[in-house]
């Protein structure tokens, strides 16, 4: 190797360097101030300053945490996790299926849209958890009425968002298509649904939320024996506000999760990469 | 309507006419007003006959009907009265056979400029390969080369520009259809397009209709230019320019074709704009 060979490779390395070491400190900034957070909370605690029967410190929280995962029969922490995740999962999985087609079919024909849109306006700003009684009256208390009502929590953000993404599409991108002699499938599937794409996603990211967020109320008023919203919800009965924070902090933690990682890789690989650029040429 | 010819025909040499490929008969276009349910005669009896591989520029006032006249080419807007046809065959919708560029250059920002430039290809089911070499040839003559990789995201206003204009010539268009390219570029960057793009307008063997609110625009760079009355639209200029290429703005030849197509122009506009104040009184 030649010593140019050997600095152009060490150029690159460094340059990676510090890539990662950019990225280390961005870890350490976002963190950092969580850290702190918990310590001020842990001190205050011990310090006596407020009473650790109603805020239990965060290493008791912590403690209480691993306990229900290894000291428990069938680890019962994660049964709790298990189910919340599934309920969520699977009601924000149906609202995709519901709301992607519909999104599509509204974005794109005027007349469906002008007559549904109102609807959808009213709709849109209602909690659904207020959906739960009526579910409980029709399927009773478990899995069906908890899916249902997260389904209704997160089916109207993707579809508002679809329907949005769609219509913002310039009609003379579609022309321009057209003009190609592109095929209805191909027009479908070559424009309209990468030209959609950012604004879907975010409805994918609203959605997603909304469902875990209407999970833990429906949870508490549906749930028979397991979910992390029946888990707080029941801890009550004995006061155990240890146990209701590892439900809260698990709550935060997994959702923070689906909105930065879930989505975050998705986007990467599509939507950063096409419009966050810097532009070049004249 | 006034039947008085607005200009003489002068009788110029007329550089390689070719076979009449657009023909345009007694084209009428009326909109209706969705807020008030009026309606707006955009063309009104027009003629006109575009020939094989010719560059024709059409210029008037703003709001005449000129992008209408070209969305009528183009097959996405249908003609209240009269005949068009291309090839002898009657437009009824857009095809293959014509390729289009608007003015807010639209393309395909997940798409790398190559992948733009090939999709029409794709539509048609050419090989990659294939249709990777024709994009590359484009690519040369558009000025992108070295930009293959980038995503529209990073380019100025002036190569999307030349993007686009790469895409719709790529796929082989008998006809390509411009809809004011440069309109919404600065001085400098219609400058230098205009200038790049000249050789290419020849070497592309095309019928190209250009609509555009500059006169030196397109007597720079058609073989004929038409103005359109103000709305609705009828034809009151339409001449070859027999000037050699590449032109000069400054080429005294050139800027008397454009002392006169200027004439017309502002002629029409004044015309139109005292029309306006009668129609208002306070005239503000
Ligand atoms: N879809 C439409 N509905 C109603 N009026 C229209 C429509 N498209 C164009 N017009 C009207 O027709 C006239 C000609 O428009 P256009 O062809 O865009 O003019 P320009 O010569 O500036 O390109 C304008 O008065 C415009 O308002
Ligand atoms: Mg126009």
């Amino acid at each position: 190797m030649t010593d140019i060979q050997i600095e152009r490779a060490d150029g690159r390395a460094s340059a990676l360097a510090a890539g990662s070491a950019r990225r280390l400190l961005a870890g350490i900034r976002f963190v950092a101030p969580v850290f702190g957070m918990l310590l001020v909370w842990e001190l205050v605690v011990r310090a006596g300053l407020v009473d650790g029967r109603v805020l239990p410190p965060p290493s008791l929280i912590a403690a209480r945490g691993f306990e229900m995962v290894f000291d428990t029969e069938h680890a019962v922490l994660l049964q709790h996790i298990g189910h919340s995740l599934y309920r969520a999962v699977a009601a924000f999985a149906i609202a995709v299926v519901v709301a992607l087609p519909l999104g599509f079919w509204l974005g794109l024909n005027r007349t469906a849209y002008n007559w549904i849109s109102p609807i959808l306006s009213v709709l849109l700003p209602l909690p659904a958890v207020a959906w739960t009684p009526i579910f409980l009256v029709t399927l009773g208390h478990g899995d069906a009425t908890i899916i249902s009502v997260c389904f209704l929590g997160a089916v109207f953000p993707v579809l508002y968002s679809t329907i949005q993404g769609v219509r913002a599409i310039p009609p003379h991108t579609i022309w321009v298509v057209r003009s190609m002699g592109a095929p209805r499938h191909a027009i479908f599937t070559k424009v309209l649904v990468p030209a959609s794409l950012p604004t879907v996603m975010t409805g994918f990211k609203l959605g997603l939320a909304h469902s875990w967020r209407t999970l833990v109320a429906a949870e508490m008023l549906a749930a028979l024996s397991y979910g992390l919203g029946y888990m707080i919800f029941a801890a009550r009965q004995y006061m155990d506000t240890q146990t209701m924070f590892v439900g809260i902090v698990l709550l935060a933690m997994l959702g923070f999760i689906f909105e930065h990682f879930l989505f975050g890789t998705v986007e990467r690989a599509t939507i950063r990469r096409w419009y966050a650029h810097h532009r070049k040429g004249g | 309507m006034s039947a008085e010819p607005a200009f003489k025909p002068r009788l110029a040499a007329i550089p390689d006419p070719g076979e009449p490929k657009i023909v345009a008969e007694g084209i009428n276009k009326t909109f209706i007003n969705r807020e008030n349910g009026e309606e707006v005669v955009a063309i009104e009896n027009l003629d006109l006959t575009i020939r094989d591989q010719e560059f024709v520029a059409i210029i008037g006032p703003s709001g005449c009907g000129k992008s209408t006249f070209l969305y009528m080419l183009a097959g996405f807007e249908d003609i209240s009265a009269g005949t068009l046809s291309m090839d002898g065959h009657p437009v009824t919708g857009p095809g293959p056979d014509r390729g289009i560029v608007f003015q807010e250059f639209i393309l395909f920002p997940w798409r790398t400029v190559l992948r733009n430039i090939t999709l029409g290809l794709e539509m048609q089911k050419v090989p990659r390969a294939e249709a990777e070499a024709a994009a590359r040839k484009w690519i040369g003559l558009t000025g992108l080369t070295g930009f293959e990789d980038a995503y529209p995201a990073t380019l100025s206003g002036g190569m999307k520009q030349r993007v686009a204009i790469a895409r719709a010539l790529a796929y082989n268009p008998e006809v390509v259809l411009l809809d004011e390219p440069f309109g919404a570029l600065d001085v400098q960057t219609k400058f230098y397009m205009i200038r790049d793009l000249q050789t290419l307008w020849q070497e592309a063997h095309k019928t190209i209709v250009m609509v555009t609110h500059s006169v030196s625009e397109a007597v720079i760079m058609a073989d004929r230019v038409v103005v359109f009355s103000a709305r609705p639209a009828r034809i009151i200029y339409d001449e070859r320019i027999d000037i050699a290429r590449p032109r000069d703005a400054l080429d005294p030849k050139v800027i008397d074709r454009q002392r006169e197509v200027t004439e017309v122009l502002s002629a029409e506009v004044d015309k139109q704009m005292r029309r306006e104040a009668g129609r208002n009184p306070l005239g503000n």
